[in-house]
């Protein structure tokens, strides 16, 4: 398929929600507090970025997952990374992990009230509990998977622990680490906004709660919409920094194998 | 007892008596029976045997990378207590790296020289390779001759006294396969490295070998050693190279000539 041809069937179903969207709220007579005509939420989004409400509330959100995000990745490539290296350390730790992660991240959520207040560092640790898991877990089964052929040259050459490591795991795992580190990234950003929403006085969650008891449903949209866009590009970021780190990727995967 | 020690200073590799059991589901299993075999610098050395006679886990107890309890194993002159830089290992499936490119592939195990001498050494060993002009490829983009021509050179890079090749040319064509045959011969007289090589294959066996290790199976045994006369070995279609095909396809196959034929 020609890539033309692929905008237009990817454009179809977001312009016939948008169609039906407006013509909905055209001719009908659903309340613009429940459903805003579309020109409302541009409208919205104007006065949002006008008033500097919008950047405000973005830039807080932004910077609290950044440094979640942050220490996610450390987190869970040290842990990722320890046990795909340590049978010990992956039968000590696996385990405990596996029980802890199957509490859903918004059932942490009081208890973290409790113990951290609703300022940022519950934010960041909220985002922490989130996002370390999909990346160890994915950390761990590249470093697994890695062949022990390799291993097997790493040892005829002598090389110590830590080189083997830098040599041999590290860039082997780095694909599966992308993945990990992507799913992270978007299970940050969903963390941050439920927390946000449940408990904050503060940022992108806290706005659409704070729209949505003020009845308007237009900035809650514009909120929703942003949330979104600010996702894929965080994603397409991580994307673009990684092919850039993996250049044999690509050219394998462009020959096919 | 002074003369004999002097002799064994002149082997490569001296393996007496030696035996090794793995376990399998707690119960030993032999897989090497009184292996004895000394080889001397500048030999090929071919080993022929069905798959699980041992042969890899011979290879990998010479370079090291397996540990062994009983006989003695010794690898210029001093029993062997690890892989070391002196000896080189090609495996059958190529074994790059898939994310270093060719040059640092093959310079893999070059820690300790400066940047030039091991540009310089990289270099020369692709050259000797003839893949020259494939510094900065990536192992996907080789072809498998190509890939496996990668790995001799990372092999032979530490100037090892002595390359072990596991069924190098195992997984490639017909055609390249003979094409790397002449490859390895013209490799070895240039380097005089010491080589020893796995095959299934009884006629890279016989055209390479200068002696033949004929091994059977479980527990691993050597059966003969064929020295072979380099003007029947290096002619294929030589009455004298046919006659060691049968000798050596008589191990393998009970005396049963229509089935060796099949096999051909």
């Amino acid at each position: 398929m020609d890539r033309l041809k692929k905008t237009i069937y990817g454009l179809l179903i977001p312009v016939i929600i948008l169609a039906a969207w407006y013509f909905y709220t055209t001719y009908s007579n659903v309340p613009g507090s429940l459903l805003p005509q579309i020109q409302d939420v541009a409208g919205a989004f104007n006065e949002m970025v006008s008033d500097g409400q919008l950047q405000n509330d973005l830039s807080v959100s932004f910077i609290r997952v950044v440094k979640g995000f942050l220490v996610s990745g450390i987190i869970g490539i040290v842990l990722g990374a320890v046990m795909g290296m340590s049978k010990k350390a992956h039968a000590m730790l696996l385990p405990a992990i596996t029980a802890i992660r199957q509490v859903p991240v918004i059932a942490w959520i009081p208890l973290i009230i409790l113990w951290a207040g609703i300022g940022e560092a519950s934010k960041v640790v909220i985002i922490v509990i989130a996002a370390s898991f999909p990346i160890m877990i994915n950390t761990l089964s590249g470093f697994t998977s890695t062949p022990s052929g390799y291993i097997e040259v790493a040892r005829l050459y002598n090389l110590n622990r830590w080189q083997t490591f830098i040599k041999v795991y590290l860039p082997h795992s780095l694909p599966q680490m992308l993945t990990g580190l992507k799913l992270g990234l978007s299970v940050s950003w969903m963390a941050l906004v439920a927390s946000e929403l449940i408990a904050a006085s503060s940022g992108i969650g806290y706005r659409m709660n704070d729209a949505r008891s003020l009845m308007r449903s237009d900035k809650v949209i514009v909120c929703m919409v942003v949330i979104g866009l600010v996702g894929i590009i965080m994603d397409k970021v991580i994307s673009v920094i990684f092919e850039a780190i993996t250049p044999w990727e690509k050219i394998a995967r462009s020959k096919g194998k | 007892m002074g003369n004999e020690k002097k002799k064994n200073d002149n082997y490569i590799i001296n393996i007496e008596h030696l035996n090794k059991h793995f376990l399998v589901d707690k119960k030993p299993v032999q897989v090497l029976d009184d292996i004895n075999l000394h080889i001397k610098k500048g030999e090929f050395i071919t080993i022929v045997g069905h798959s699980g006679c041992g042969k890899s886990t011979l290879l990998k107890i010479m370079c090291g990378l397996v540990d062994y309890e009983e006989g003695v194993v010794e690898r210029n002159g001093h029993a062997v207590a690890g892989p070391g830089p002196k000896c080189g290992m090609v495996f059958q499936d190529h074994r790059l790296l898939p994310w270093l490119k060719i040059k640092d592939n093959v310079g893999f195990g070059l820690k300790k020289l400066s940047k030039e001498e091991r540009e310089a050494n990289v270099k020369k060993h692709l050259e000797l390779v003839g893949l020259t002009g494939f510094e900065s490829s990536y192992p996907s983009q080789l072809s498998g001759g190509m890939s496996q021509r990668a790995a001799i050179a990372r092999g032979l890079a530490n100037n090892p006294t002595i390359l072990l090749l596991d069924e190098p040319f195992g997984a490639l064509d017909a055609l390249t396969r003979i094409q790397m045959q002449e490859e390895i011969l013209r490799i070895q007289q240039e380097e005089k490295t010491t080589m020893v090589m796995i095959t299934h294959d009884i006629d890279e066996a016989i055209y390479l070998g200068n002696r033949i290790v004929v091994m059977s199976a479980r527990p691993g045994r050597i059966i003969e050693i064929i020295k072979t006369n380099p003007v029947d070995s290096k002619k294929r279609g030589s009455a004298g190279f046919a006659a060691y095909r049968k000798r050596i396809y008589d191990y393998f196959f009970e005396n049963n000539d229509e089935q060796a034929k099949n096999i051909l």
